[in-house]
């Protein structure tokens, strides 16, 4: 129980996850587990994209990429084959597979070169997955997308809230530990400064990569997860929204904070609940993607770090204070 | 021979259209190592307001007028108001122009409401040829013909005026050129303006091009202009015309004999670019 010891915040997210993991028992309300799978589920894919944008330094813009090869491999392994336990670790063997191979080669492309280059490179590459599953009809049902069972273990609402919320838990401890570890810190030198990490002897190039697979695959099985809360599966999990929703979680949570892609995926969520719950009272609410962008724009000229970097921001120069006036006291003594 | 012909034409006028996008892309990195991710929304507010324009006064001369004067004007806001805070921070400027560029494509569908709008091609410029049996649609030669002048004045501009020199000593070496008194600030904008004002000239183009106009379509023809900039290396004024011709040629000749592979097959293109020549080919650095 050292880690609970050394890391107050440790023993604070644990004490959450416990009531999250209690709250089915004592309280049935629908809507507000499905708002919250749908929360477990981002913040997922809102962390796995920190890795990237918060830990590394690297933008992606087509991480839909990713959670739509995970949500369209459990479909069509479940709508193809039998709804068994068997075939569901196959789906989720494949997407692990799939997202690697791809993040694998898409780093090796582009990671050598700027920044930008990524960015275009996923940019255009979800763009044309997006295609791809629009066009292969026989795989994809096109457009419309398809419907498909799941295996029984996760019919029950609430069985599959508890394991959302577990992933979530999982995925968190995991990716702490990760960005925690030589590893990860040799990838935070590398988003604070490429040519001194490269000088001082790493290989820059494959810790990118690396973390691009990470977070690809981190992302896949957020798109597995996804898809089954829906038992659907249709083009949208390839678009432009879904890498915009990891985006605003991430920047708005705070950068390079797991926690706070946490917070900003609940944020966002529940924005979403209420704003389209709002668009009946005024049309202009039908257009909440543009008070997203602008409260984006603002995030990122104003607020770069986020509502838990600032947060830790504001304690650390507080601590820096008092521990200032402490030594002048001493001194003055 | 007649399909041939036709194809080629057809890809060529693609062409010019991402020609006229990925210039201003080009220019704006060369010069400024921003990449404009909002390219895409400024084009598409082209498109609308050129149309809506040409539909109120009936004169589609006067509607690319005001597009390009809509692109000069959201160029110099975007660039004094979005991209001047976050100059010389990679992450922030992708970030940020690609919020612009949600913004500016929601605002079309707030202003012009969220359906397509239509477009055709005013009467003198409707129709086609017919030159020994071969069928050439006159409003595609305009968009090579209207391509072309662009990329001439341009390039005229680049190498024979003063601002163009300034802009190419300053792709070279930004802290030189200010160094030897001259407002960088200023050329900075300028460029924006001009890169904006292609993008809005494209889209106003398209419009009657393609028949109709919609709000996404900003975002699919910037997935095209950046693999237009990779092709043709970062900030080459000359590459991105290269390569513009060729992911439209390559784009027509695939929609016409395997039309699911189309997008795959300029993907590949990019693909194979980055692996033996990650510069582009006209590029100069990485």
């Amino acid at each position: 129980m050292n880690w609970i010891r050394n890391n107050r915040m440790n023993g604070i997210y644990l004490i959450i996850a416990a009531f999250l993991l209690l709250l089915p028992f004592v309280h049935d309300s629908r809507s507000l587990f499905i708002l919250l799978t749908q929360i477990f589920i981002f913040s997922i894919f809102a962390m796995s994209y920190d890795l990237l944008l918060g830990y590394t330094g690297i933008v992606s813009f087509g991480h839909a990429m990713y959670f739509g090869i995970g949500a369209y491999c459990i479909g069509i392994f479940m709508k193809r084959f039998e709804p068994t336990t068997p075939n569901f670790v196959l789906a989720i063997m494949t997407t692990i597979l799939l997202t690697a191979v791809i993040s694998f080669f898409v780093g090796l492309l582009t990671l050598r070169l700027k920044s930008h280059f990524y960015a275009m490179l996923t940019l255009s590459l979800s763009g044309l997955f997006l295609v791809l599953a629009e066009k292969w009809r026989t795989l994809t049902y096109g457009n419309d997308g398809f419907t498909f069972r799941v295996p029984d273990f996760l019919k029950d609402r609430t069985d599959f809230y508890l394991i959302c919320l577990i992933c979530m838990v999982l995925v968190f401890f995991i990716l702490k530990r990760f960005t925690n570890s030589p590893l990860g810190r040799v990838l935070q030198a590398i988003r604070e400064n490429e040519q001194r990490t490269e000088s001082l002897g790493y290989q820059v190039l494959h810790y990118k990569i690396i973390a691009s697979i990470f977070s690809g695959v981190i992302a896949g099985i957020a798109g597995i997860l996804y898809s089954i809360s829906l038992r659907f599966v249709n083009t949208s999990v390839f678009t432009m929204d879904i890498t915009l929703d990891a985006l605003l979680m991430t920047i708005i949570g705070g950068v390079g904070t797991l926690v706070g892609a946490i917070i900003g995926a609940g944020l966002i969520e529940f924005a979403h609940h209420w704003l389209t719950a709002l668009a009946k009272e005024h049309w202009i609410f039908e257009r909440w993607i543009i008070f997203f962008g602008i409260i984006y724009i603002l995030a990122v000229m104003f607020f770069p770090l986020g509502i838990v970097g600032s947060l830790k921001n504001f304690k650390w120069k507080r601590a820096k204070q008092t521990s200032v006036v402490k030594k002048e006291e001493e001194l003055a003594r | 021979m007649d399909v041939l012909l036709n194809l080629s034409l057809n890809g060529l006028a693609t062409g010019m259209l991402i020609f006229l996008l990925a210039a201003g892309l080009t220019l704006i990195f060369g010069l400024m190592d921003v990449l404009n991710f909002a390219h895409g929304g400024l084009f598409a507010w082209g498109a609308y307001s050129g149309i809506w324009i040409y539909s109120q006064t009936g004169s589609f001369f006067i509607g690319i007028f005001g597009a390009v004067l809509v692109g000069f004007i959201l160029g110099i806001l975007t660039e004094k108001w979005i991209i001047k805070p976050v100059y010389g921070n990679h992450v922030q400027q992708i970030l940020i122009t690609l919020g612009l560029m949600l913004v500016l494509s929601e605002m079309l569908k707030v202003i012009w409401g969220p359906n397509q709008i239509s477009a055709t091609p005013p009467s003198y410029l409707a129709g086609s040829w017919e030159i020994g049996g071969v069928i050439i649609i006159k409003y595609r030669l305009f968009i090579i013909f209207v391509g072309l002048l662009v990329f001439a004045a341009v390039q005229y501009m680049l190498s024979k005026t003063k601002i163009g020199l300034v802009v190419r000593a300053g792709v070279m070496n930004k802290e030189m050129v200010q160094a030897l008194g001259i407002n960088i600030k200023r050329v900075f904008m300028f460029v924006f303006m001009i890169g904006a004002g292609m993008a809005a000239l494209s889209g106003v183009l398209l419009g009657p091009y393609s028949g109709v106009i919609h709000a996404e379509m900003g975002l699919e023809f910037a997935i095209l202009a950046f693999i237009v900039v990779v092709i043709g290396g970062m900030g080459s004024f000359k590459g991105s015309l290269l390569a513009a011709a060729l992911v439209g040629l390559s784009g027509s000749f695939m929609a016409y004999y395997v039309p699911d592979l189309a997008l795959a097959a300029n993907m590949l293109l990019m693909a194979i670019v980055l692996v033996f020549r990650p510069q582009g080919l006209f590029g100069m650095k990485g």
